[in-house]
């Protein structure tokens, strides 16, 4: 991972770099030009839909309003723990109601999935402001903007001496809730498409009726949508590099590097988890 | 009607373990300085600051208990296919993965203290005798409460993910919710104790944590003690409140409108969130003040 992160351009850059972008292009459509080869209708379809989940996983991160450390010491803004592992840790939750609504159709399992990464990010945020206001006295203030895009309080003000900001003002929250809610879709569409084609193929491959596959095709499904999530969430940290405050952060203009990354990403993984079983 | 009760009922006990185990794993957390608040236990000393506090950032908090709840669940998940009774079967996949912890625990300490002896920073073994154990103990009680609640989830409710996978969902669910509201407790409340209340701690102040308690140097068991009351508390309810609302939301809205109940549910949950924060995040601006003068509106 550290040589994906030295490749990029210096810290601070928004922009696409041409070589890297042409390169990834190029690999993006081998890939499919491979699953066009080998794959059917159906596998063209689910890498098509965990193309898209990549990109939702992708662009939610940057969403996610995340301080690391110096969060910890309220020396900046953001919840105090590390991006991929929050974004993770969101749209895992949004996951576990996605593939338990899976039976439910496609729309309303991502739906779901998405409320519950929503949810989660919610109620983690909310608590972190308690604990910023009422356990150590100290209110949320944003050391990038000079006022809230979304209610227009002042910031500069809040801030205590010495610090860039702390706690998480109202678009923070709001970052974080969307973060969720788009990592959650993502997870969840990663999963619903695998699991599409592993009850699919499974049966012929195992020789075996559709109800005795369905754990194994479940259980893989699972594994290969947590692992192509974590994949894109810690390439967006990557690009991010350390912490962001949420939308309003110009880090966040970043995010379209990021795309490109995560699209080829989940490509790779998901051609990776379809020829699994079809190969 | 009874199934509908049965599944409250369980989601009520899942909902409570949950909080037990988010306090356990903020405690543990904070008593082996697992979380980003480590940072400056690791400073202290390059700052000239030699101290008596147990350095062991393994990982982000997210994927170490990703990691021990998966492996608790897997070994559970192991010994029940094997017709072990439940209980004893996840007992014994905590206990084992709780040994992991130690082992972890153990090297990371060593190894992150070892690493700093240029700067004069000794290896304490009393530290490693009596923190070590205090961690694993507070390692076990949050891995049990997670790999039963992920079981009850499984078995009761009917989930589809097989126990190990739900494991490292709510494993890591679990450090991410812990890590975002224990942390900052830990980590400017209490480390930075000299520091300003109502402030954050200014960046030059980086590294000067307190390491002397009312008798003596202070340890991580005095830190594990203070952060208990207030940032363990939190990280439970809000550990907690995640998987009961998650859980309730479903259980009981799932079959209204074909699966759109629990979303419209869902969404108002998130909404109430939303109108809370922003209710304290004005209640602080009133109350709290600002620190410096209203810039003047030029920009």
């Amino acid at each position: 991972m550290s040589a994906l992160g030295g490749a990029k351009p210096a810290g601070g850059s928004t922009g696409i770099a041409p070589i890297p972008a042409i390169i990834s292009l190029v690999i993006f459509v081998i890939i499919f030009a491979l699953m066009y080869r080998l794959g059917t209708p159906l596998a063209m379809t689910a890498l098509i839909g965990i193309v898209i989940g990549g990109l939702l996983i992708g662009f939610g991160v940057h969403f996610v309003p995340v301080g690391g450390a110096p969060a910890a010491m309220g020396q900046a803004p953001g919840i105090a723990t590390g991006v991929a592992m929050l974004a993770a840790g969101g749209g895992l939750a949004g996951l576990f109601g996605g593939a338990w609504a899976a039976s439910q159709g496609t729309l309303v399992a991502v739906v779901t999935g998405a409320i519950g990464g929503g949810l989660m990010l919610a109620i983690t945020c909310f608590f972190v402001n308690f604990v910023y206001i009422y356990g150590m006295g100290i209110p949320a203030a944003s050391g990038k903007v000079k006022k809230d895009p979304i209610t227009g309080d002042t910031q500069p003000e809040y801030k205590s001496q010495g610090t860039e900001g702390h706690g998480l003002p109202f678009v923070s929250f709001v970052g974080g809730v969307i973060g969720g809610l788009l990592g959650g879709a993502g997870g969840t569409l990663i999963y619903l498409m695998l699991l599409d084609v592993y009850q699919a193929t499974l049966p012929g491959v195992m020789k075996a009726t559709a109800v005795q596959i369905a754990p194994v095709a479940v259980s893989l499904a699972g594994m290969f949508a947590i692992g192509i999530f974590l994949v894109i969430a810690v390439l967006a940290a990557y690009n991010i590099t350390g912490t962001i405050e949420g939308p309003h952060d110009p880090k966040f203009k970043r995010f379209p590097r990021a795309l490109i990354a995560s699209a080829v990403a989940s490509a790779l993984c998901g051609v990776a988890a379809i020829l699994l079983v079809m190969v | 009607m009874d199934n509908i009760v049965f599944s409250i009922g369980i989601t009520a006990l899942a909902g409570a373990l949950a909080a037990v185990a988010g306090a356990a794993e903020n405690v543990e957390s904070d008593i082996g300085s697992q979380g980003d608040p480590n940072s400056q236990v690791q400073l202290a000393p390059q700052m000239g600051y030699i101290h008596r506090i147990y350095n062991k950032a393994i990982a982000g908090e997210p994927p170490a208990w990703g990691l021990w709840i998966a492996l608790g669940a897997g070994i559970a998940w192991a010994f029940m296919a094997m017709q072990i009774n439940p209980i004893l079967a996840i007992v014994l996949g905590a206990g084992l993965a709780t040994f992991v912890q130690g082992v972890y625990s153990t090297t990371a300490y060593l190894g992150r203290t070892a690493s700093l002896s240029k700067f004069g920073q000794p290896v304490y073994i009393d530290i490693i005798k009596s923190m070590t154990t205090v961690t694993m103990a507070h390692a076990f009680v949050a891995i049990f409460a997670t790999v039963t609640l992920c079981h009850l989830m499984n078995a009761a409710l009917g989930h589809p993910f097989p126990l190990p996978l739900l494991g490292l969902v709510w494993g890591i669910a679990l450090g991410a919710a812990g890590s975002a509201t224990g942390n900052p407790y830990y980590g400017k409340e209490r480390q930075y104790q000299t520091q300003n209340f109502g402030a954050g701690v200014p960046i030059s102040a980086s590294g000067n944590i307190v390491r002397y308690a009312e008798a003596g140097e202070r340890n991580s068991l005095d830190n594990g003690f203070f952060t208990a009351k207030l940032g363990g508390a939190a990280a439970g309810v809000c550990f907690g409140l995640i998987v009961f609302l998650e859980l309730w939301r479903t259980v009981l809205f799932e079959k209204i409108g074909a699966g759109w109940g629990a979303i419209i549910v869902g969404v108002i949950i998130i909404l109430v969130f939303t109108v809370i924060d922003r209710f304290i995040e004005v209640w602080a601006r009133k109350n709290y003040g600002p620190y410096t003068k209203p810039e003047e509106t030029s920009s």
